[in-house]
């Protein structure tokens, strides 16, 4: 997943107007019990921001991780055993993959995987359906699926 | 008979194509995910353009307020091998109303050094893809067509082999869906020699 451009402006948006809930109605002087109500709204707009940022950063370290995996790890394949999905995430299914991996090196084992994907991808992975797969040399476990 | 009917009628009869009650090809790309399903309706099959046999058809549906597309199917089943996705799609061009979700799959911008191509379209890939493979793709004489000759509203997705061609005009002529036609021949042809190279 990766942040786009309505994500940045949610961010913007809940930690500038949270900031502001929570500081401008003491300094223009709002009354005590309606300045904490706003302040209190605009605290947890601003965690609500801090949230979104924190998920942000994670998913660009992971993805830049995964683009080192991609570009060291050994290349293999995974052939989906089996392919379910019982949730979704901003109308994109989750995906529960169990795979055969199958790696020069590694040899063949057999993983499951939970993947976020649009809809056209998910619809796609059938038992049978073979995709490369990039693993990282010194950690068999850490692998990038390429969907 | 409505104005998109006739249109669609008279493509049939210009260009031998067949017409179908209607065509849904299932949720294949993007532009079909966001139609939820609507499948294309008026619908021909045929010849879009030389050696590319597909489908044309109306993509019409309510994501909040009405969408209407003029969209080209077809299949480059080899594609999948090199790039499972690429998507080139007119800047600015909506496709839906009721989207308010800050994270979505992650994908990579294909950077081209045509101002032309970058000023009309956004191209973008699955990542872990084999970059050479793509710039080959997006030859100079690709980047120089697409700025320059398909219409004005073209956009087209490549995903897991279905390409899908479309413009975005509510009232289409013969004469446009004809150059939607020839349009997605052409991608779906030069993806095609690619795969082939």
């Amino acid at each position: 997943m990766q942040l786009n451009k309505t994500g940045i402006g949610l961010i913007a948006f809940f930690g500038l107007a949270g900031a502001a809930f929570a500081v401008v109605p003491f300094l223009i002087g709002v009354p005590g019990e309606v300045a904490a109500i706003f302040a209190s709204v605009g605290v947890i707009w601003v965690i609500v921001a801090a949230g979104l940022y924190w998920y942000a950063r994670r998913q660009q370290r992971k993805a830049a991780h995964q683009d080192w995996v991609f570009q060291q790890g050994l290349r293999g394949t995974a052939t989906v055993l089996r392919a379910s999905s019982h949730a979704e995430v901003n109308e994109m299914p989750l995906m529960s993959l169990r795979l055969e991996l199958e790696v020069p090196g590694f040899g063949t084992s057999e993983v499951k995987r939970r993947e976020i994907m649009p809809v056209f991808a998910a619809s796609r992975m059938q038992p049978g359906l073979v995709l490369p797969v990039y693993v990282n040399p010194k950690d068999a476990d850490d692998f990038v699926l390429v969907w | 008979m409505s104005a998109v009917d006739s249109a669609y009628a008279e493509l049939a009869a210009n260009r031998g194509l067949e017409q179908l009650p209607g065509f849904n090809p299932g949720q294949l790309t993007p532009l079909l995910v966001e139609a939820k399903g609507a499948g294309l309706q008026p619908a021909l099959r045929g010849a879009l353009g030389e050696g590319v046999d597909g489908v044309v058809g109306q993509l019409a549906y309510q994501r909040n307020k009405k969408f209407r597309f003029q969209a080209a199917l077809t299949e480059v089943p080899a594609a999948t091998a090199f790039a499972p996705r690429v998507f080139c799609i007119r800047r600015g061009r909506h496709t839906r109303d009721d989207e308010f979700y800050g994270f979505e799959a992650r994908h990579s911008k294909l950077w081209t050094e045509s101002t032309a191509l970058n000023e009309r379209y956004e191209v973008s890939t699955s990542p872990f893809q084999d970059p050479n493979w793509l710039r080959q793709l997006f030859s100079p004489s690709l980047v120089d067509w697409l700025g320059t000759k398909p219409p004005a509203d073209f956009s087209f997705e490549l995903a897991y082999g279905a390409l899908l061609g479309s413009i975005e005009s509510d009232d289409p002529d013969a004469v446009s869906l004809a150059a939607l036609c020839d349009a997605t021949a052409h991608v779906a042809t030069r993806i095609r020699e690619e795969c082939e190279e």
